[in-house]
Parts: structure tokens; sequence; C-alpha cells
């Protein structure tokens, strides 16, 4: 169904918020988190990192971010088999302005395990 | 360890034949032929004994204090049941001699002794409160006071310990996480506890190097404890009657003394919760004293076979009202059952024209006397019923209360290993000591070896200097203590548990490594990857 698409690139500049760059958007899962909640997950095991929310008019929006995408890498760090302090940890370095996010999307994920399988 | 009150006394008469095998070095008993469970019990002999000679190589080679208190544990444990087992052997082959046999064969009529069915003595939660008078405090100058205990549980030949505990003032009681199981215990079983401790702190001049320690007993173990025994052996004969005493390599080492003792029986089985006095060996004075209040508490449990296992099988019908096919114990377990009120008659075939081979079992509930006929397939069936109805009114009247209901057993959980020590911080961080597997495997190992004594340091000392940790960490299966280790293991197993694995909780530098190291899991999935039921699915800004 649908020919094979890879992952999206994502560059997301942070914005200063007072003391705090902020990237806006939130993170749900990591692989000490129980993935049977994980709402967006088409595999309930699936222990990744996955976005929960994306704020309005944010830096995440404005870069194409969208609520549900699995975040597999964040400037070159792998966040597949992270926790989900980690992961957050990743993603909020005061010395990075920048960061590139590698993210698949539901039917992207359907797309590529399927290719996978046949 | 080997009071004289020990109930496993051996006495050697001089010249007799167990001497003559003793001084040779072999405790085996084969003047006659074994029966198979004395063969079974020569086999854990053997096993105890070469256990005792890892644990006291073990013990030799030990450089910090807590491993050496886990070592004379366990070589204490280890000396217990050889003299257990050795008492045993004697004790069976004395009635061999004797000429006292089983049962005759009879073919018709009842056995002229019927003994009651085995059961599962099981104890467990055990507790032994503490009282801590103010001086306590005042003694130590603000050192912490601590001590290490275990207790060493006997019930005929079989003796087993719990893990060993520390214990220091701020601990109201001495708590035993174990639960002990005794597999074949009968209705007039005696339970013996003994509670022993030591002193955690030195008491007196450090042990020497290990590695010259280690050599020399290596060396010099075999003929010194030799000579030992055969002096020892002397002058029982010459004494007439005094118990054998395995020799203990007291090298500095840790010294543990009996602090309290009691004696269990069939009257102490409760489903539940129940306290005990304590026998306190000693007084204030005594070497590593402890103030006991003198009180056990625990759940002593047994679980008669009689109650568990089927003992008859086959089909009876019944007349008169609805039963179930496991007829016997649900007769006696129906409310109202009364054992002394109960009468069982088999059925004449005259009697019950056109009902042969029934079987009546009468009892009294109450006011009423009910009557259950019940009819069998054949004569012999029905004489196996029979039988069984009696085996069964006998061993309900031998193990009482603990017909009444089936007491929960639950089956005792696999040792872990002893814990690290607060005080010392990661004391098991560099290596890990499971005493049963790893004195298994050094015995296992220096069975192998054949000829000479080493002259050398075994490889596995190394484990206990300075030397940096050997390769091939092997991977900790359990393994049981009596399987053979057919390919040479470098000895060395250091075991890192994650006792530093930062859990995710703990803030992380980026440059760390997250991917999971596999030589430091264990095949229980410690470490901070697998904390158990992972109930939460967090959402973070950023």
């Amino acid at each position: 169904i649908g020919e094979p698409v890879p992952p999206q690139r994502v560059e997301i500049h942070k914005l200063r918020q007072g003391e705090n760059l902020i990237l806006g958007f939130s993170i749900g899962g990591g692989i000490d988190q129980d993935p049977s909640q994980n709402p967006f997950s088409e595999d309930k095991t699936d222990k990744g990192i996955y976005v929960t929310r994306v704020s309005e008019g944010g830096p995440a929006e404005i870069a194409g971010l969208q609520i549900g995408d699995k975040i597999m890498q964040v400037n070159g760090w792998d966040m597949t088999m992270v926790t989900h302090d980690q992961a957050r940890k990743r993603l909020t370095k005061r010395s990075e302005e920048v960061v590139r996010l590698l993210v698949t999307r539901q039917s992207l994920q359907k797309a590529v395990q399927q290719s996978m399988l046949s | 360890m080997f009071s004289r009150n020990h109930r496993s006394r051996v006495t050697v008469a001089r010249g007799s034949a167990l001497e003559m095998e003793f001084k040779r070095g072999r405790f085996r008993l084969s003047v006659f032929s074994d029966p198979p469970e004395d063969t079974e019990l020569q086999r854990k002999l053997d096993h105890e004994i070469r256990m005792r000679e890892g644990a006291c190589k073990l013990l030799a080679a030990c450089s910090q204090r807590e491993q050496a208190l886990e070592a004379t544990k366990s070589l204490l444990v280890c000396n217990s049941r050889i003299l257990s087992y050795m008492g045993e052997l004697q004790r069976r082959k004395e009635a061999q001699v004797l000429g006292k046999t089983g049962r005759r064969p009879s073919d018709s009529g009842p056995p002229a002794e019927r003994s009651p069915c085995r059961g599962r003595v099981c104890i467990s939660d055990i507790r032994i409160p503490l009282m801590w008078k103010d001086t306590e405090y005042f003694k130590n100058k603000g050192d912490l006071h601590r001590w290490a205990v275990f207790l060493l549980l006997q019930l005929g030949e079989q003796i087993q310990d719990t893990e060993m505990v520390l214990v220091d003032r701020t601990l109201t009681d001495i708590s035993f996480q174990n639960n002990v199981l005794f597999s074949e215990a009968g209705p007039d079983f005696e339970l013996r506890l003994e509670l022993y401790g030591a002193c955690v702190e030195e008491e007196g001049a450090l042990a020497g190097a290990p590695k010259r320690l280690a050599t020399k007993l290596s060396s010099s173990l075999g003929r010194s404890s030799g000579k030992r025994v055969r002096a020892s052996l002397d002058s029982a004969g010459s004494s007439g009657s005094s118990p054998i005493l395995l020799p203990t390599p007291a090298v500095g080492g840790p010294r543990y003394h009996l602090l309290a003792h009691t004696t269990l029986t069939l009257a102490a089985v409760q489903n539940g919760f129940r306290t005990h006095d304590l026998t306190l060996a000693g007084h204030e004075e005594s070497p590593a004293w402890l103030p006991l209040y003198g009180s056990v508490c625990c759940r002593l449990a047994a679980q008669p076979f009689c109650m568990t296992q089927p003992t008859a099988g086959g089909t009876l019908r019944v007349q008169v009202s609805p039963f179930l096919l496991s007829l016997p114990t649900h007769i006696c377990r129906s409310p109202g059952f009364l054992l002394q009120e109960t009468r069982v008659r088999a059925g004449e075939l005259e009697q019950a024209a056109g009902r042969p081979f029934t079987l009546s079992i009468s009892n009294r509930y109450g006011d009423d006397e009910v009557t259950h006929t019940l009819q069998a397939e054949s004569r012999e069936a029905l004489h196996n019923w029979m039988e069984a109805l009696w085996q069964l009114f006998f061993d309900m009247s031998q193990w009482k209360h603990c017909c009444d209901e089936v007491m929960k057993i639950e089956s005792p959980t696999p040792r872990k290993p002893p814990q690290a020590l607060a005080k010392q911080g990661s004391l098991y961080h560099e290596m890990a000591i499971e005493p049963l597997d790893d004195i298994a495997a050094v015995t296992d190992i220096l069975a192998q070896r054949e000829g000479p004594r080493l002259e050398t340091p075994p490889p596995w000392l190394a484990m206990f200097t300075d030397q940096p940790a050997l390769p091939n960490p092997c991977s900790p299966a359990s393994v049981a203590p009596a399987s053979a280790w057919t390919h040479p293991l470098p000895w060395g197993r250091p075991r890192t548990f994650s006792l530093d694995a930062v859990p995710p909780d703990h803030p992380l530098g980026a440059s760390r490594s997250v991917a999971p190291l596999p030589s430091q899991r264990s095949s229980r999935s410690r470490g901070l990857y697998n904390k158990g039921p992972l109930r939460t699915w967090l959402q973070s800004p950023v």
C-alpha cells in the first residue's frame, strides 16, 4: 500500500523564553515507561519517543513537527532506546539552539513496516 | 557448633571398622552392602565433605571480614551436616547389624506395626525480638556494633541454614526472610533451632596475607587435619566415648557462638504465627552476646501426606448419599466429623444380599449417627479400601490438628546472593560470592585434581587479592552444587552487580553510553531497565 517513504527530517530552531530555550512540543515514551499507554504507537510494545503535543505557533509546529511523530534521532543521537529523561535532556541542551530531528509518521511507519515484511 | 549435646554425636570405638575407614580418609561405611537410602546418604556425606574442603580454602583466601563471615558460616553448616550424616549412617548400620529389619511379611491380617505417614514441615517468617538497653549506646562510643547471625535448623538428620543477617542496635528484631522446608518429617518430629552469632568487627589480630596463608593451608591441610583427626581418635579410644571434632582452621577468622536454641514439635504447629520460648545460651559477658528478648515468632506449618497425596483410588459405589471419589479425605474433612466416633465395618456377603463387598462408615454428627454404605468392586478392592481407611485414621490420630485443614506451604525461593553492606559501600561490587555455587565449583575443581596437593596458589585465589578481575565473566546461571563441571573454567566470575547503575531519575551526562552492558546483566534482568511493573507513561514539555 503506497511506495516506501523515508523518515522525515525536521529542523527546529529553539525559541528563547527568558532563561530557557524551548521547542514547543511535548514528548512521551521511553524504555522506562509503559508502552501500552501510548496512544500514538501502532505497536503497543514500542517504547520509542513520541510527540504528544505541539504548541500552536511554536518552533516545532513551524518546523513541521506533527503530533504522533516518532522521534528516531536528535542531532545524530539515537532516540529509539533511551529513557524518558534521557530523551528530554537530549532535546533541551542549553548549548544547542538548533535541533535536527529524524521522525517517522504513522502512515509512513506502516508503509515502512510493510515494505520490510514483503 | 560441636557441643556435646549435639544430637548427631558420633562415637567411634577404638579399633572399630569405622575408625579404620576414618584413618584411611574414607568415611564410607561399606562393610555391608548398602540399601538405596544409605547410598543416598553416603552420597550426601561425600558431597558435604567436598564442600567443606572448598569452604576451608575459601575461608583461608578471604581478605575481608564479611567474606570470612560467610565462608565460616558455610564451613560450620558443612561440619554440622557431616556430623549429622555420619551419626545417621552409624545408627542405621548398628540397627542393621543388630538384625532389626522391617515388618515381617504377612499374607493376611493387618500389619503388626502401623507407621504414620510422613509429611512436609515448613518454618517461615522467623522473627526474634531484641531488647536493647540504654547502656548499649554508651558501650561503643558511637561506633555501630554489629553482629552477623544465622539460624541452623535440624530435623532428623537434615540440617538447613538461613541466610546470614546483620544486626545492630537500630533493629528491634532479627528477621529471616527464608522459609525452610523439611520434606520427610514424621509426626513425632523435633525441629531444633539454633541461633549463631559473631561480631562483625575484628576481635583480635588480623589474618596473615591471604596468599601465603592459602598456600600454606592448601599444601598442609590434608596432612595436618589427618593428624588432628587421628589424635582425636586416639584420645577418643582412650577415654571411651567423645565426639569426633572435625578440625576448623581458626586462623584469626570470625568465630560464631551459639546464642540461643529451642526445639519445636507437632504441638507447636499452627496455621498462623505463634510465639515460642527461646532458651538463651550464655550471658552478658559471653562473646557475641546479643540482648535477645527470649522469644521466637514464626509460622510452623505441617502438611501430612495423608492430606495431600491420594492413598487409594478406584471406584466405590455409594448407596446412601452422594460422595466424591476421593472418599476418605472427603469424609474426614466434613464438618462435624469426629475421628473417635467413627466406625468402619466391612459388610459380609450374606448380610447384604445383592450388595457384595460393602463397606459402611458410621459417624456421629452431633446427636445423629449417620451411616454411609459404600460398595467396592471386589473383595480385594474392599480390602484395599479398608486398609487405606485404617491407615488414614491412624495418620490423622498421629498428626492431630495438622489434619484439620491443609496448611499452605510455599516452595522456598532460591537463595539470594549475600547483600552488599551499606557501611562498606559496594563490597560485592567487584565480585559476587554465592557461597553455595562457588564453593561447589571450587570443590569440584579440587576434586578433579588428582595427586599431590597444589603447591602454587590456585587460580581462583586471584579473586581475593588486589589483582585485576579475571576475564570471561561466566553467565551466572544457577548451578546445582552436585553438577559436574566438565570443562575447565577460568575460575573467577567477577559478576558485577550494577550497584552504581544510575536509575532513570538521576541526571545522566550526555556522553554516557546508554546501551545496557551485557556482561553486567544477570539472566534475572537486574538493573535499571527492568525495574518491575511499569505503570507510567510520562509526558514532558521541551
